[in-house]
C-alpha cells in the first residue's frame, strides 16, 4: 500500500513537472512571434480582476455590464496602437499570472505591480503610473489611527496576492494581516469591524472615500521602493515583441500625462453614474444572466455527469478479462482520484491546465470540471443502485434471452435509477450550489454576478442576501420538480 | 426415435469448494415432461439453471437441439435462450412495468416484434392463464398465485421450445399452488417440453412422463412415476419418500 502512494505521489509530482515545461518552452518559442501572433488573430486578450476602482471595476453602461477604469483605457490604447481589437476577460487576482502563463490572456493589466519576484516568471513594460498606498479606515476611528504602525493588536486587511498584503506583513509588526480576495469584501469586513484597516492604493482608496461617507483614507507611511507603488502592464516571459509594442504606447500615455489627464477622470465618472442608483432591482439584470449561467452550468454538469457516472459505474463493475479489469481498476482509480480531490482545484486544473493543450472558454472548462466532478459522485450512486435491484431480475431478463447491455437498460438501470432517485436528486441541487466555484475562473454565474454588484454598489451585504433568496428558489423548486418525478415512479 | 432436445453430459458445477453437481448425464426428450425431485440442497435448482447457462458449468456439456451450450459464445447462448423459456421461484416479474409491459418487453425489444403484434400476444397469453383483466395492474397489487401465472405466461411470449421451472409454487400460500399447477398441466397437455423442479408430488404422480430423483449431486433414479412411487431403486430414493409420504 505504501509502496503505491510512492508511486502515486512520483506520478503526481511527474504530471507538474511536464505541464511546467511545457509552459516554459512554449514561452520560449513564443519570442520572436509573440507580436505577429497577436495581430495575426487581430484581438489583444487583456485579463484583469475588475474589483479595484479605478484602476478596474464593472459598470453598467446603456444597460449592460461592462469593464471600465483607467487599466482598461491603457489596454485600449495599446491595442490601438498595435492595430488590434481589445478583449477584456475578468478573473480573481490570484488567477492572473497563471491565466498569462497558460495563455488565456495576452496580458494582464490590473493595478498590478511590477516586484522582483513576478519578474521572474512574466515579463513587465515600463510602468504607466506611480501611485503609493493608503489605508482606508472607519470615519468614526479617524482620531485613533494615524498611519501604519498605529495598529499594533489590531488589523489590517489587503487583497491576498497582492502588494500591499506583502508589505503590510514586512513592515508592521504586532499588526495581524487578513487576506481576502476582493477589495469590496476587505470594505464590508472594515465596516462590520472586523478588521480596522484595508491597505489599497490612493486611487482606489480615494474612490471608495468618495463614494462612502462612513469611510476615511489615512497614508499608509509604508517604506517602498519605485517598483512596489508603480503600475505596469505584464505579458508572457519571453515574449520581447509585444513589450517592445507596448512599452511605445505606455511611454506615449507617461508623456502625455495620459492616465491623470483622461484616464482617471473617465474613470471617475463611471463610478459616479454607477453609485447614482444603488438598488438591488437596479442590477435585475445582472443577477438574471447570473441565474441563467448557474443553471446553464447546472443542467449540463447533471446531464454528462449522469452520462460520465453511468459509465464509470458500468466500469467499476465490469468482470472478468484483461480489459474489463483494467477498466474497473482505471474507473476506481479516477473515482478515489476525484472524491479526493477539492472541486476548486479540479477547476482550475481543468481550466488553466488544459489550457496547455486546448484553449476552452471558461464555462466550457467549468461545465467539464463539474461534469467529470459529479460524474465521480454519480457513479457510486449508481453503482449503488445497481446492486440494490435483486439479481433475480437479472436472471429473469436474461432467461428470457436479452443481452446484458439490454437487461441493463431496460430492467436494471429503470429500477436502479428510482431507488437512487433521491440520491441523484441531492446530487443536483448540491450542483446549483457548487457551480458557484466556477466564479474563480471569471463565469458569470450568480457568485460572481453578486461580487460585481458589490463592487458596483459598495455594498456589502444586499447582493448576499439576493443571491441567497435566489439560490433557494432554484433550490426549492428543483427539489419540488425531482419530488413529483419521484411520485411518478412509484408503483408500490 | 427422435433426437432428445436437451442432452446433458458429465455435467459437474462446484461453488469454491462445494461440489453441487458431481456426474450428471441425463437426456429429455421433445415433448417430455421430467420432474426433478429430491431434498432440499441436492443440487435441484442448480442443475436447472445450468440448462439455461444462468449457471456456467464447471466441467461437462449441455446440448440444447443439438449445440453445445458451453462452447457457444454469448450471443448465440442468448438466442438460445429465447427457446428455453424459465419460471423462478421468487416469480421476478419487473416490478417497474404494468403485467402486460412485463410479457412485452422481451418479443419486442429482443425479436423486435412491433407494438401492437407483442400486445394481441400478451392478450391472447394472460386469457391462456386466465388474467386477462390484471393486463394493466403493476406486479406489486397481485397474489403470489397471479404473479406466478403472468411469469409463465412471461416466459410463453418468446414462444420456447422447452420450460424449466424451479420451484415454482414454494413461494406461494397453499391455497395458490392450485393455480398454478392447473396452468402447468393445462401446458404439458398441449405437448410443452418441460422440466419442473418441484416438491409437489402429486403434481409428479399426475402429470409427469419420467421423475428424476437427485440427492448429494447425482441423478439418483430415472424412472416413471408410477414405478418411482411404488417401488423406488435406491435406498436414498426409499429414504426420501418415506418422510414425505407420511
Amino acid at each position: 500500500m505504501k509502496k503505491r502512494l510512492v508511486l502515486f505521489f512520483a506520478l503526481v509530482l511527474a504530471l507538474v513537472t511536464g505541464f511546467t515545461t511545457m509552459t516554459a518552452t512554449t514561452a520560449n518559442a513564443a519570442t520572436d512571434t509573440s507580436l505577429s501572433k497577436v495581430q495575426k488573430k487581430g484581438t489583444l486578450v487583456m485579463g484583469t480582476s475588475p474589483d479595484y476602482p479605478p484602476y478596474e471595476f464593472q459598470a453598467t453602461v446603456h444597460g449592460k455590464t461592462k469593464i471600465v477604469g483607467m487599466d482598461v483605457a491603457v489596454g485600449e490604447k495599446i491595442a490601438k496602437d498595435m492595430g488590434v481589437k481589445l478583449v477584456v476577460k475578468s478573473m480573481s487576482f490570484d488567477s492572473l499570472l497563471v491565466a498569462l502563463q497558460t495563455g488565456k490572456v495576452d496580458m494582464v493589466i490590473s493595478g498590478m505591480n511590477p516586484t522582483p519576484a513576478r519578474r521572474k516568471n512574466v515579463d513587465f513594460t515600463h510602468t504607466y503610473y506611480q501611485g503609493g498606498y493608503s489605508i482606508v479606515i472607519n470615519k468614526s476611528d479617524k482620531g485613533i489611527y494615524k498611519n501604519k504602525d498605529s495598529f499594533v493588536n489590531k488589523t489590517i486587511g489587503a487583497q491576498t496576492g497582492s502588494t500591499m498584503y506583502n508589505e503590510s506583513k514586512k513592515q508592521t509588526s504586532g499588526t495581524t494581516v487578513k487576506g481576502m480576495t476582493s477589495v469590496s469584501d476587505l470594505i464590508l469586513a472594515l465596516q462590520s469591524h472586523k478588521i480596522q484597516g484595508v491597505a489599497m492604493e490612493k486611487p482606489s482608496a480615494q474612490a471608495y472615500v468618495a463614494n462612502n461617507k462612513e469611510l476615511a483614507a489615512i497614508p499608509s507611511d509604508f517604506n517602498l521602493s519605485a517598483s512596489d507603488t508603480s503600475a505596469s502592464v505584464a505579458f508572457k516571459k519571453g515574449s520581447t515583441a509585444l513589450v517592445t509594442a507596448a512599452n511605445k504606447s505606455v511611454d506615449q500615455i507617461k508623456k502625455q500625462n495620459l492616465v491623470n489627464k483622461t484616464y482617471l477622470p473617465a474613470a471617475g465618472k463611471y463610478l459616479k453614474t454607477n453609485t447614482v442608483n444603488t438598488s438591488m432591482f437596479h442590477y435585475w439584470k445582472a443577477f438574471l444572466t447570473g441565474i441563467e449561467y448557474t443553471l446553464i452550468i447546472t443542467v449540463c454538469s447533471v446531464f454528462f455527469g449522469f452520462i460520465i457516472g453511468v459509465i464509470l459505474a458500468l466500469a467499476r463493475m465490469g468482470q472478468g478479462g484483461a480489459v474489463k479489469t483494467g477498466l474497473r481498476w482505471l474507473a476506481t482509480a479516477y473515482v478515489e482520484f476525484i472524491r479526493g480531490t477539492p472541486m476548486m482545484v479540479q477547476v482550475m486544473f481543468v481550466y488553466f491546465g488544459l489550457g496547455l493543450i486546448v484553449n476552452l472558454p471558461a464555462l466550457t472548462s467549468g461545465i467539464i470540471a463539474i461534469s467529470l466532478n459529479s460524474g465521480a459522485y454519480v457513479a457510486e450512486y449508481i453503482r449503488g443502485g445497481i446492486n440494490s435491484v435483486d439479481d433475480g431480475q437479472t436472471e429473469a431478463a436474461r432467461s428470457l434471452g436479452m443481452s446484458s447491455g439490454l437487461s441493463m437498460r431496460y430492467v436494471i438501470l429503470p429500477q436502479a435509477l428510482k431507488n437512487i432517485w433521491p440520491s441523484l436528486g441531492n446530487e443536483f441541487i448540491t450542483l446549483i450550489k457548487d457551480s458557484s466555484i466556477v466564479s474563480i475562473i471569471g463565469v458569470s454565474e450568480l457568485i460572481f454576478q453578486s461580487n460585481i454588484v458589490r463592487s458596483d454598489t459598495y455594498r456589502g451585504v444586499a447582493p448576499i442576501a439576493v443571491i441567497m433568496v435566489l439560490y433557494f428558489i432554484l433550490t426549492f423548486t428543483a427539489s419540488r420538480i425531482l419530488n413529483y418525478f419521484e411520485r411518478r415512479m412509484q408503483h408500490d | 426415435m427422435t433426437k432428445p432436445i436437451i442432452e446433458v453430459k458429465n455435467l459437474a458445477k462446484s461453488f469454491g469448494k462445494n461440489e453441487v453437481l458431481k456426474d450428471i448425464t441425463e437426456q429429455v426428450d421433445s415433448g417430455q415432461v421430467i420432474v426433478v425431485i429430491g431434498p432440499s440442497g441436492g443440487g435441484k435448482s442448480t442443475f436447472l439453471r445450468c440448462l439455461n447457462l444462468l449457471e456456467t458449468p464447471t466441467s461437462g456439456e449441455v446440448d440444447f437441439d443439438g449445440e453445445n451450450l458451453t462452447t457457444l459464445d454469448t450471443k448465440r447462448v442468448n438466442e438460445l435462450r429465447e427457446e428455453m423459456g424459465m419460471v423462478f421461484q421468487g416469480f421476478n416479474l419487473f416490478p417497474n412495468m404494468t403485467v402486460l409491459e412485463n410479457i412485452k418487453l422481451a418479443p419486442m425489444k429482443v425479436k423486435g416484434i412491433n407494438d401492437a403484434a407483442a400486445t394481441k400476444r400478451a392478450h391472447e397469453l394472460l386469457k391462456q392463464v386466465n388474467l386477462d383483466d390484471h393486463a394493466d395492474a403493476f406486479p406489486s397489487s397481485l397474489s403470489g398465485g397471479q404473479a406466478q401465472r403472468v411469469a409463465i405466461a412471461r416466459a410463453l411470449a418468446m414462444d420456447p421450445k422447452v420450460m424449466l421451472f424451479d420451484e415454482p409454487t414454494s413461494a406461494l400460500d397453499p391455497e395458490m399452488v392450485g393455480e398454478v399447477l392447473n396452468v402447468m398441466q393445462e401446458l404439458a397437455n398441449q405437448g410443452m417440453t418441460m422440466v419442473v423442479v418441484t416438491h409437489e408430488m402429486g403434481f409428479a404422480k399426475s402429470v409427469a412422463d419420467r421423475v428424476w430423483f437427485m440427492a448429494d449431486g447425482y441423478i439418483q433414479e430415472n424412472n416413471t412415476p408410477e414405478a418411482f412411487f411404488d417401488n423406488p431403486q435406491t435406498e436414498r430414493a426409499q429414504d426420501f419418500l418415506s418422510k414425505i409420504l407420511m
